[in-house]
């Protein structure tokens, strides 16, 4: 009886964390289409309406994305990604990401049930 | 059985969520200096006490290393030791905010947040802002004080451990001699791995400029070997500070210190 429920926890630790897994790379993949491919339609679903207001809003900050180069389409981004770890002072999450050798750590914050991007942190 | 498990389970919970985390005044550490210059408000940051730290004489302190959080202007102290409270693992998270001041002011052209310094991580404590594996060589004085074994780590209320690993010959890590100046916002270009990025970059106003000259001056005045001046990206890969680093703003701050009476070498 036990082992069986001890069984039943694990099974459903192991489908959270794949269920956060999802989320995370879900939304990660979203920020490229917006800041790599200009799929700016996708900005409220990545980015939060505190971040947008910060940057003058939506619009300017759709702006801001269309002045960044459109990339080309690529397969796999080789970008190295340490899991999003919840805050235990705070409600937010932090995820890593390093590309050519430079850290970036997202602030996570949930709204409207949908995890959204919030900024970035330095690595100092 | 079963019981007994939860009863523990429920125990160690409790046990966790009352220690780990404290924001009550720790009057043991060096934190503040004379307002002479410039004002700084005091803040009792929450604390991990789960986390080690090192304690240092201040002495041992000859460099100023200016960054930026990367973040919004608006950002508050408190919720940068929040963001910094999150790092680090399990086994070795962080103390609590990695910098020993913060300044928040407008960008040019705004009016919020107000212009103003905060107290970060108290001066007697090792920061965790110059890279975790960077070393630096130590001057004399330096050399004398880590030899008396002034430098110690532990965790707080218990003894704290000279730490060999800190040194490697005659250098230490970078850290021990250093105190980290942090603006709150984001002086980088926009790219993909910068969001909060602007487009060009935004660059230091004048009053900025002014307060990490009054912030420095102030400090060499209290403690004379402090006489360098840097930015964080010279101690590894990072955008930061951003265009706080180019050369011509650099050589502001440092002519602004010395109208106030100060000299520091800038370290490049």
């Amino acid at each position: 009886m036990r082992i069986q429920i001890i069984a039943i926890i694990c099974l459903f630790a192991i489908s959270a964390h794949a269920q956060t897994d999802k989320q995370q790379k879900e939304l990660f993949n979203k920020y490229d289409e917006v800041m790599m491919y200009h799929q700016v339609h996708l900005v409220d679903e990545v980015f939060t309406e505190n971040f947008l207001k910060e940057h003058g809003g939506k619009e300017e900050f759709i702006q801001k994305v269309k002045s960044l180069p459109l990339e080309k389409r690529k397969k796999g981004l080789g970008a190295l990604f340490q899991k999003w770890k919840k805050s235990k002072v705070g409600k937010f999450l932090t995820a890593k990401r390093k590309e050519k050798g430079i850290e970036t750590e997202f602030i996570v914050k949930e709204e409207d049930g949908k995890y959204k991007i919030d900024g970035t942190i330095s690595d100092g | 059985m079963k019981s007994a498990f939860l009863l523990l389970l429920l125990f160690q919970f409790s046990a966790y969520a009352e220690e780990e985390f404290i924001s009550t005044p720790n009057l043991d550490f060096a934190a503040l200096m004379n307002d002479e210059l410039i004002s700084v408000r005091d803040i009792t940051y929450t604390r991990n006490r789960k986390a080690s730290f090192c304690t240092r004489p201040i002495e041992m302190i000859d460099t100023v290393v200016i960054h930026h959080s990367e973040t919004s202007s608006l950002t508050t102290p408190e919720v940068i030791n929040q963001y910094h409270l999150n790092r680090g693992s399990a086994a070795d998270p962080w103390y609590m905010i990695a910098y020993s001041y913060v300044i928040n002011t407008p960008y040019i052209g705004n009016t919020k947040p107000l212009s103003e310094v905060s107290v970060g991580r108290p001066l007697g404590i090792v920061g965790a802002h110059a890279g975790s594996n960077i070393y630096v060589p130590m001057d004399a004085v330096q050399q004398q004080l880590w030899s008396e074994k002034k430098v110690l780590c532990g965790k707080e209320g218990q003894p704290q451990k000279y730490d060999p690993s800190l040194v490697r010959g005659t250098s230490i890590k970078a850290n021990v001699t250093t105190l980290g100046i942090v603006v709150n916002g984001n002086y980088a270009l926009l790219s993909r791995s910068n969001p909060n990025g602007n487009k060009p970059e935004k660059t230091p106003s004048s009053k900025l400029t002014d307060m990490f000259a009054r912030l420095s001056c102030q400090l060499q005045r209290q403690y004379p070997r402090i006489r360098n001046l840097t930015f964080h990206r010279k101690y590894h890969s990072t955008t930061c500070p951003g265009s706080i680093h180019y050369k011509k703003h650099m050589e502001a701050i440092q002519k602004k210190a010395q109208e106030y009476g100060c000299e520091f070498k800038l370290l490049r």
